[in-house]
């Protein structure tokens, strides 16, 4: 048997059987056993079988099959051109197996390259025989032609041009042959094929009808099946149709009109197809071809941005307008003059009425297109200006003044952008209504009534960008508006509505950006003269020194702004001002140092800071005698050397450490009161050092020190805190965690000692301290929760007091951070829960009813902290104690205190796991309610007005209760989640009790909490609503 | 209810900051200072060792400060969130409800505890539609928001309404106000009015 018999037999039960065979024979033809006239012999009789045309396709097929399988060189060139011949003259009589024999043409082609002649022959022969392709039902058939012709266009393009060249009835035909066409696969193929001739081959006479070949596609609404294996999408088919229609200019008279008719289409998609189309028409069409239509788009365009419908489809229409006006920027005077009177004539129409929609949408329009070119911006000036102001003179309303200056903020806004992005501002036509502008903001910001919220701020916002514009203003002139808005910050005294305080100093430092020097040698002095060297109140400075502040996160000013800080601060040591003035200049500096913008070196804060600002200050601290130092005064200079001296390097730190604050550490080694005095700044100090800076002896010594005074001395509360939290650093940051225990108790700081009998307060607190140390540090696990038990033990004889401290073992302090070099495993807060829950929760299910309120206290301390995801898996065990912290008593109100992080943690559950609370909903409406309700008011106001609905009659009336009003609005926010996030069947019973037992929230002596019962009430009502429905 | 022929489709728009707020108490003892987060101390202090000396004292929000009265503004802000039915924007910035136009009566006598609440609409137009609608839908969000010793009286501003007087006595009127309310359309309408307040 032949093996094309061999095929035929195989080739339409098991396809890859047949392409063996196909493999087999070329083989053959490669070691030379078969040659290729005989397989052509042997082909001819099934080739030619007159009555079976499937026999006459398989056997195309076989050849295709092949020709594809056999490697280069092994068929001669002449024997190549004589396949390509057979192959071509069969295809004139019999298109029988079209598929293939283009098949067999893209094999022959890659085993060697055509000349010019043969590949136009290819062309013509499909063009003439094959045409249209629609006649092939087959999909696959019709993707291999295409494929050869695509192949054709890519590389033989010249030889297909001078085709069509030298054939005026070539693309007629050639246009033909892809009609009706309708597979996405092969459309991508046919797009790509039409895109050659339009860009590239002189199309004139068929324009048209090449642009109504593409265009019949438009839009495009394909949408692939769910698991589609080519991977084609709408986008893809777009943008290659997009190509199409942008491809030639001379399908302008066709593709304007056309994709402007689509534009009235009701269908958003359709309307943003045609919106990205126009825009890639106008880049790519020659300018003078736009300049044809560019009014007819300008009047189309319009609407979609007056009568907006959708946000993206204005933006699109706005971005498709700027095109335009960019394609006349480079020398087409007379276009952009063409295109730019009907757009200027317009707007000005619309600003007569400002403000409404339209001339906000006129403000968006000469935004867009005045930020097209310079130029171009220029011109929209010269039309828009004078009318703009004329109306602004003519008209009193303050809305409508309000209205106009938001477009020429828009305008301005252009001039911006450009100045941004590079361009080289023209300012002819700005230049001769600056002044003008400048003017009425001014009166507007200065003068206009205070209650004008919305025009004052416009102005404000137009000072802004005017004084952005570069060499727009006068340099006497951005005096003016700076000294304008400087006293706006400084003078202004409008409490509530009315107060653009804080919009005035952001504009401020705006201004400090794009005009700093003004900014420097104006509004800074005149701050100044704000702050005397020692002022007779309180009140006069603070808002100057706030807003100075505030300034400092521009950094082209914050040089200047320390600088003068710190000179009024030794100016008010000087003169002994009030040591609250004091504090508030070095609060200023501290502000300005951690949220200003201060210069920055090698990725950390400038290092000549801290000798500048840092030291001068510790100076005088160290000299101050102990019994004079001010608490406050160190602690803020702490954490300035804190924050200037915590990312420098080692080297830098290990020099300060041994050299300027050497007699710091020596002076604490040495006398007990000193470090106490000193505590505040020493625990910021050792925050700011690197581990491997310090000196371990001094660690010790430190420890012992703190710990002793800590146990010995009466120390007033704020300074028990700080040496606490001061003796937390040292121990999560300086000792080695293997030796823990041993320096520990080597400070006298073993946890297991200090609470073996009858620990007193400062014991506890102690301890609490180095656990948490211990915690964050997270790798003495061992002694950790050695520590942790022997803390747990103490819960049953527990005072509140002890009880709740159990909350600082998680709390979070900011010192205890990763930029102050400490350890913070990232798993502590897991770890401790994992350790402490079970222990407290089979604790409380033990204890006499009596006994609970310590280990609810603890709990609550512990939970507080912990995310609620880590909290989400054990919630169903954790649920009946935290109802339980609802009931613990009111009457002391740091017992309160632990209350609304435990609703938080209800409220979080209702969120994420309301099944979870389903079986509580009964016990958790109880609390909450009780939660929530009011205090009591006085009895002279309590008697009951016969026509009101309140139901509380004597016998129901809720328990005195005192919760703090961030418990009572907290249950309630939680009450409020009930009725959407359980199921119906559960919280329905309770709707109409919930809704009658709000009615005195609504009447609860915060402004806050009727807010949060309003909401409350009104979840409630809207449940039997639905159901009516 | 025909919505797409509006009784006034181009209605003046007030600017979101031009609308009325509630003013900082100007006895208040302190304004929050910008300092303020770099004084306070982040951090729990449990080593107190007074226990009756509560941190809450300070708090400005604790319960010693005097009662927070219901006021003009309280109740402007309980209705100015309501929506237009035939726009999508608020009463208050169509300019429907004025912070001038709502009175509260204290009561009158000791022995009386019965305060009023007056609100005074103005529609967009003087022949607008659906002035009972958004009056009944400002009567129904004060009833379900403010304690029942309110009394509510809601009209329409003299002047400001063609038929004012028989919308007015629609809406003091009991008995149609409830009688409204059942009709299931009108009450879908006032829902979707409402769904808007905070």
């Amino acid at each position: 048997m032949s093996d094309i018999q061999q095929y035929l037999f195989e080739v339409d039960k098991n396809k890859s059987a047949a392409k063996d065979v196909a493999q087999n024979s070329a083989r053959k033809l490669e070691s030379k056993e078969l040659k290729l006239i005989n397989l052509i012999t042997d082909l001819e009789p099934y080739i030619n079988a007159k009555d079976d045309a499937a026999r006459r396709s398989n056997s195309i097929g076989y050849l295709a099959d092949v020709l594809d399988a056999v490697s280069p060189r092994v068929l001669s060139g002449q024997e190549r051109r004589l396949l390509v011949d057979f192959i071509l003259n069969r295809l004139e009589s019999d298109t029988e197996g079209i598929g293939s024999s283009a098949r067999a043409l893209l094999a022959l082609e890659r085993l060697g390259k055509w000349d010019s002649t043969l590949a136009q022959r290819v062309l013509q022969t499909f063009v003439d025989h094959a045409n249209p392709l629609k006649q092939f039902k087959l999909q696959s058939e019709r993707y291999a032609i295409l494929q050869l012709i695509d192949l054709l266009m890519a590389k033989y393009r010249t030889a297909l041009q001078s085709l069509h060249d030298s054939d005026a009835n070539l693309l007629p035909s050639f246009i033909a042959l892809f009609e009706g066409e309708k597979d996405p696969r092969n459309l991508m193929i046919v797009f790509s094929v039409l895109q050659v001739p339009l860009a590239e081959w002189d199309v004139h006479a068929y324009a048209q009808d090449l642009f109504d070949a593409v265009f019949n596609y438009f839009p495009i609404t394909f949408k692939p099946p769910p698991d589609d294996p080519y991977g084609i999408t709408a986008q893809d088919l777009k943008d290659r149709l997009k190509g199409c229609i942008a491809a030639s200019g001379e399908c302008a008279p066709y593709a304007f009109p056309a994709l402007l008719d689509k534009l009235d289409s009701t269908a958003m998609n359709t309307k943003r197809d045609v919106l990205h189309t126009i825009q890639a028409c106008v880049v790519s069409y020659e300018p003078k071809t736009v300049n044809l239509y560019s009014v007819t788009l300008w009047d189309a365009l319009k609407f979609e941005i007056l009568a907006a419908q959708e946000e993206d489809l204005v933006n699109e229409a706005l971005k498709a307008l700027a095109l335009i006006a960019t394609a006349f920027s480079t020398g087409m005077d007379g276009p952009l003059t063409a295109y730019l009177r009907p757009i200027v004539k317009e707007c000005n129409e619309h600003l007569e009425d400002a403000p409404t929609t339209q001339s906000r949408a006129a403000g968006r329009i000469l935004h867009a297109v005045s930020s097209a070119a310079p130029v171009v911006a220029d011109r929209i000036v010269k039309g828009i200006l004078p009318t703009l102001f004329t109306l602004f003179k003519s008209s009193e309303s303050i809305a409508k003044r309000r209205g106009l200056i938001e477009v020429l903020n828009e305008i301005l806004k252009a001039y911006i952008d450009m100045h941004a992005s590079g361009d080289a501002l023209i300012l002819e036509g700005l230049k001769s209504h600056s002044s003008d502008a400048l003017e009425v903001m001014l009166r507007a910001t200065v003068s206009a009534p205070k209650a004008e919220v919305s025009f004052r701020l416009a102005s404000l916002n137009g000072l802004v960008q005017l004084t952005a514009i570069p060499k727009l203003l006068s340099d006497e002139e951005v005096e003016r508006t700076v000294d304008a808005v400087t006293d706006m910050v400084l003078h202004e005294q409008t409490a509530g509505h009315g107060d653009i305080r804080t919009e005035a100093i952001a504009a401020l430092t705006e201004m400090a950006h794009t005009v700093p020097d003004t900014v420097r040698n104006k509004a800074i002095p005149a701050m100044m003269v704000d702050l005397p060297d020692s002022p007779s109140d309180d009140t006069s400075y603070k808002s100057t020194l706030e807003a100075l502040a505030r300034l400092s996160t521009e950094t082209e000013i914050f040089d200047t702004i320390v600088v003068r800080l710190k000179s009024r601060l030794s100016a008010a040591r000087h003169h002994q001002a009030p040591t609250s003035y004091q504090h508030a200049l070095l609060l200023a500096l501290l502000y300005a140092f951690t949220y200003g913008s201060p210069l920055q070196e090698d990725g950390a804060v400038r290092s000549s800071y801290f000798g500048d600002y840092a030291e001068p200050l510790l100076a005088l601290i160290k000299e101050a005698a102990p019994g004079s130092r001010d608490s406050a005064e160190t602690e803020i200079v702490g954490r300035i050397t804190n924050i200037l001296l915590r990312s420098q390097t080692p080297h830098f730190q290990s020099t300060v450490y041994r050299t300027s604050l050497q007699r710091l550490v020596d002076e604490q080694r040495t006398k007990g009161e000193s470090v106490q005095s000193l505590a505040p700044l020493s625990l910021h100090y050792f925050a700011a050092l690197r581990p491997e800076v310090v000196e371990p002896t001094d660690v010790h010594n430190l420890l012992k020190t703190l710990g002793s005074l800590l146990l010995d001395g009466a120390n007033s509360d704020a300074s028990t805190s700080v040496l606490l939290r001061h003796i937390t650093l040292l121990v999560n940051k300086f000792l080695t965690p293997k030796t823990m225990q041993a320096s520990l108790q080597d400070a006298g700081l073993d946890v297991t000692p200090l609470l073996a009998a009858n620990p007193t307060q400062q014991q506890i607190h102690i301890s609490l301290a180095i656990t948490k140390a211990l915690i964050l540090l997270g790798k003495t696990s061992a002694l950790t929760s050695t520590y942790l038990h022997v803390l747990l033990d103490l819960l049953p004889a527990a005072s509140t007091q002890t009880a709740q401290a159990f909350a600082t073992l998680l709390a979070p302090d900011a010192l205890l951070s990763k930029v102050n070099h400490c350890t913070v495993s990232p798993l502590h807060k897991q770890r401790t829960f994992a350790l402490l829950t079970p222990s407290l929760l089979a604790a409380l299910k033990t204890a006499e009813p009596s006994r609970k309120q310590p280990y609810l206290l603890a709990l609550a301390g512990i939970l507080q902290h912990i995310p609620y995801t880590v909290l989400q898996p054990s919630l169903l065990e954790l649920v009946p104690s935290l109802l339980q912290v609802l009931d613990l008593p009111t009457s002391q109100s740091t017992v309160q205190d632990v209350k609304p992080p435990i609703l938080a943690i209800l409220e979080a559950a209702l969120l994420h796991d309301p099944d979870t609370l389903s079986e509580h909903a009964s016990s958790l409406i109880t609390r909450l309610l009780t939660c929530a309700s009011p205090p009591l008011k006085s009895k002279s106001s309590a008697p009951k007005a016969p026509n009101t609905t309140t139901v509380t009659t004597p016998g129901s009336q809720p328990p005195p209760s005192v919760n703090s009003p961030a418990v009572r609005a907290k249950a309630l926010q939680c009450l409020t989640l009930l009725p959407t996030h359980l199921k119906r069947e559960v919280v329905l019973p309770f709707r109409r009790q919930i809704i009658r037992k709000l009615v005195p929230s609504l009447d609860d002596s915060k402004r806050s909490v009727r807010t949060e019962a309003v909401k409350c009430r009104g979840a409630w009502m809207g449940m039997e609503e639905e159901a009516a429905e | 209810m025909d919505t797409d022929n509006k009784d006034n489709p181009n209605p003046t728009i007030l600017n979101a900051s031009d609308l009325p707020t509630r003013q900082r108490d100007a006895h208040a003892a302190k304004r929050p200072s910008l300092f303020d987060a770099l004084t306070q101390d982040a951090y729990p202090n449990y080593a107190t060792t007074d226990l009756s000396s509560p941190e809450a004292s300070d708090d400005s929000d604790s319960d010693s400060d005097p009662r927070e009265e219901i006021d003009e503004q309280e109740i402007y802000d309980l209705i100015s969130t309501i929506s237009d039915p035939e726009h999508p924007t608020s009463l208050a910035s169509l300019a429907v409800v004025n912070l001038p136009d709502i009175f509260i009566t204290r009561p009158a006598s000791s022995t009386s505890r019965l305060s009023t609440v007056k609100v005074l609409l103005t529609p967009t137009t003087a022949h607008c539609s659906l002035g009972t609608v958004i009056g009944l839908a400002v009567r129904v969000r004060l009833e379900q928001a403010l304690p029942p010793r309110f009394r509510i009286d809601v009209q329409l501003k003299e002047g400001t309404h063609t038929t004012a007087d028989a919308v007015n006595k629609q809406l003091a009127d009991k008995e149609r106000v409830a009688a409204a309310m059942e009709n299931g359309t009108l009450v879908g309408v006032i829902r979707n009015m409402l769904a808007t307040c905070e």
